[in-house]
C-alpha cells in the first residue's frame, strides 16, 4: 500500500509537469508561462490530493477489519476460556465428591459405610464419564460424517419418548405424544441416531425441569415444506435472561444447579438441528407461569 | 495353552496398570506390564505372551506402531487395542493394522475381561484372522470392508453405515453372542439414551437388506435376552 502511494504521487508528478509541456501545443495561441506553471500545478494538487484521499480510506479500511478480526479473535478467546471455566466447575464437583467418598472409604468402619462408599463412588464416576460422553459427541458431531437418509420422524419421536419415560426418575411420568393427522407425515433426510438424540435431549430437558404434576406434551406436525417437533412443558419456565445463554455449551442456568445434567445437552440439540439444516426456538413466560416450549424445525425430504 | 495364560498390559497411565494388574491376575492371568510402546514391543519379543492388551496414545512409540511393528516380524498374538475414540475411521485403522479387537475408553473392568476371554477362545479356535481379513463371505454374501460394500447374489446392498458396521462385526466374530450393549458400544461409541433399542432398529434394516427371516434366520439368529449371533458359515476371500 505504502508503495502504491510512492508511484501514485511519482506519476501524478509526472502528469502534472506533462500538463505544464503539453499546454503549449494544444493550446493557441500559447498562453503565458505563468498560466501554464498555474495549470500544471493546479492539476498535480487535485490529483495528489485525490490519492492523499484515497489512502486515507485504504488505511481506514485495513484498520476497521483488523479491529474487527482481533474482536472475533477475542471473543472466540474470550468464550474458549469461558468454556474451559465452567468445564473444569464441571468436572471438579464429581471429582470431589469421589476424593471425599474415597476417604470416607479408607476410614469406613462398617460394612454399611462401605457398601454407602462404593455406591457414591460409582455415582460420581457415572456422572463424570457422561460429562465426558457429552464432549465427545459433541466433538464427534464436528467431525463425523452424519448419515443422510430418510428418517420416519414419527416413529423416532414415539421410540425417544418411551425411552426418555424409562428412565428410573421418571417413572410414572406422563408424556403426551401428538402428531397431527396427515395421511403420511413426510420424512427428513439425515441421521437418524444424531435426530433421536436431540428429541430425546429435550423430552428428557422437560422431564427434568419440570414437577411431577405438570404435564409435558410433544407434537409433531408439518407444514408441506418443514416438519415442527414441539416438546412443550407446564412448568417454571426459563427467565428470559437465561433464554438466549441456555444454548451456550456448559452454560447452567439458575434453576438448573441442582438437577443433575452435563450443560451440554441443549447445546447439543442446536447443533444436531442447524447440521440439519433445521432452526431450534424457545417460548418461555415464567411470569405468566405458561411453561416452556421448544420448537424445532426441520425440512422435509422432496419427494421425486 | 498354559493354565495361567500370560497377558501383557502395556499402558502408560499407572492408574490403570495398578487397578487392572490385581484384578486380571485375580481372573488367572499372569500379568506383564509395560508402560511405553518400545517396552510393549520389546516385552513381546521377549516373553511372548499369549495375548496383548494394548493402548494406543502412549509415548515413544504409540500402540499403532507397535502392532505393525509386530505383525511384521510375523508375530500374531492376539491383540485387543484400547481406544480414546470411537469413529468409524479409527477403527478401520485399527482393523487395518491387526488388532482382534477394539475397546473405547473408558470400559468397566469386566467387559474388558469379557473380551480378552473371547478373543483368546477364537485364536484358539484358529478364527482370530476373520478380524484381520478385509474380504468375507457367508453363503451368498460378500462383504468388502476397506470399500464398506456388501453384496448378496451380487447385488449391492443399500446399508446405512452403521447397519454395515453391525454387519461387519457380527460376521468376523460368528458363533459368538454378541450383547446389543457390545453393539451399541462398539458402533456407536457412545451411550445412546434410546439404547439397545437403536441396535435393533439397524438390525430390522440389516435384516429386510439381507432378506433374512428373524424366525428361521440363514445370517443373523437372535438369541433372546442375550443378543445376536452370526451362524452361516463364514469364508475369508482372496
Amino acid at each position: 500500500m505504502k508503495h502504491f502511494f510512492i508511484i501514485f504521487s511519482l506519476v501524478l508528478l509526472a502528469i502534472g509537469a506533462l500538463t505544464f509541456y503539453l499546454i503549449p501545443v494544444l493550446w493557441q495561441p500559447e498562453p503565458v508561462y505563468v498560466f501554464r506553471l498555474g495549470v500544471g500545478a493546479g492539476i498535480f494538487s487535485i490529483l495528489f490530493v485525490l490519492a492523499v484521499l484515497i489512502q486515507i480510506v485504504l488505511a481506514a479500511r485495513d484498520w476497521g477489519a483488523e479491529q474487527s478480526t482481533r474482536k472475533v479473535v477475542r471473543e472466540r478467546d474470550e468464550s474458549h476460556r469461558q468454556f474451559l471455566r465452567r468445564l473444569d466447575h464441571e468436572l471438579k464437583n464429581p471429582l470431589t465428591g469421589l476424593q471425599a467418598t474415597l476417604t470416607n472409604l479408607r476410614e469406613a468402619e462398617s460394612d454399611e459405610e462401605i457398601q454407602q462408599g462404593v455406591e457414591n463412588a460409582t455415582q460420581a464416576a457415572n456422572r463424570l464419564g457422561h460429562i465426558l460422553g457429552d464432549l465427545r459427541k459433541l466433538s464427534e458431531l464436528e467431525y463425523q460424517m452424519l448419515e443422510h437418509r430418510p428418517v420416519d420422524i414419527e416413529q423416532l419421536v414415539s421410540e425417544m419418548v418411551s425411552a426418555a419415560c424409562c428412565l428410573p426418575a421418571h417413572r410414572g411420568r406422563n408424556v403426551k405424544l401428538l402428531v397431527s393427522k396427515v395421511p403420511v407425515l413426510p420424512s427428513v433426510l439425515g441421521d437418524r441416531d444424531m435426530l433421536g438424540l436431540a428429541f430425546y435431549n429435550l423430552i428428557d430437558n422437560a422431564l427434568k425441569f419440570t414437577t411431577f404434576d405438570d404435564a409435558i406434551e410433544v407434537r409433531v406436525r408439518e407444514d408441506g415444506r418443514s416438519l415442527f417437533i414441539e416438546v412443550a412443558d407446564s412448568g417454571a419456565g426459563i427467565p428470559p435472561q437465561e433464554q438466549g445463554r441456555i444454548f451456550e455449551d456448559l452454560y447452567r442456568g439458575e434453576n438448573a444447579q441442582e438437577i443433575e445434567g452435563s450443560g451440554l445437552g441443549l447445546p447439543l440439540v442446536r447443533r444436531i438441528v442447524i447440521l440439519h439444516g433445521g432452526e431450534i426456538s424457545l417460548r418461555s413466560d415464567p411470569a405468566q407461569g405458561r411453561g416452556t416450549i421448544f420448537s424445532i424445525r426441520l425440512p422435509a425430504e422432496r419427494k421425486g | 495353552m498354559k493354565d495361567r495364560p500370560t497377558l501383557l498390559l502395556a499402558d502408560d497411565d499407572a492408574t490403570i496398570i495398578t487397578a487392572l494388574t490385581p484384578f486380571l491376575e485375580r481372573a488367572g492371568f499372569h500379568v506383564l506390564t509395560a508402560t511405553n510402546g518400545k517396552d510393549a514391543l520389546e516385552k513381546t519379543q521377549s516373553h511372548r505372551p499369549d495375548m496383548i492388551v494394548l493402548d494406543v496414545l502412549m509415548p515413544r512409540m504409540d500402540g499403532r506402531e507397535v502392532l505393525r511393528r509386530l505383525r511384521h516380524a510375523g508375530l500374531q498374538t492376539p491383540t485387543i487395542l484400547l481406544t480414546q475414540v470411537g469413529d468409524a475411521l479409527e477403527r478401520a485403522l485399527a482393523l487395518e493394522e491387526g488388532a482382534d479387537d477394539y475397546l473405547n475408553k473408558p470400559f468397566e473392568s469386566h467387559e474388558l475381561l469379557a473380551r480378552i476371554r473371547a478373543v483368546l477362545r477364537r485364536s484358539q479356535s484358529g478364527q482370530a484372522s476373520l478380524s484381520t481379513t478385509w474380504r468375507l463371505a457367508a453363503h451368498d454374501l460378500t462383504i468388502d470392508r476397506r470399500a464398506r460394500r456388501a453384496t448378496l447374489n451380487g447385488q449391492v446392498l443399500d446399508l446405512s453405515p452403521k447397519a454395515f458396521a453391525v454387519l461387519e462385526y457380527l460376521i468376523t466374530h460368528p458363533d459368538e453372542v454378541i450383547s446389543r450393549e457390545r453393539l451399541l458400544q462398539l458402533v456407536w461409541g457412545w451411550e445412546y439414551p434410546a439404547g439397545t433399542r437403536t441396535v435393533d432398529t439397524r438390525m430390522f434394516e440389516l435384516r429386510k437388506a439381507l432378506g433374512d427371516d428373524p424366525s428361521d434366520p440363514t445370517f443373523i439368529e437372535t438369541q433372546a435376552g442375550e443378543g445376536y449371533c452370526f451362524i452361516a458359515p463364514v469364508r475369508m476371500l482372496p
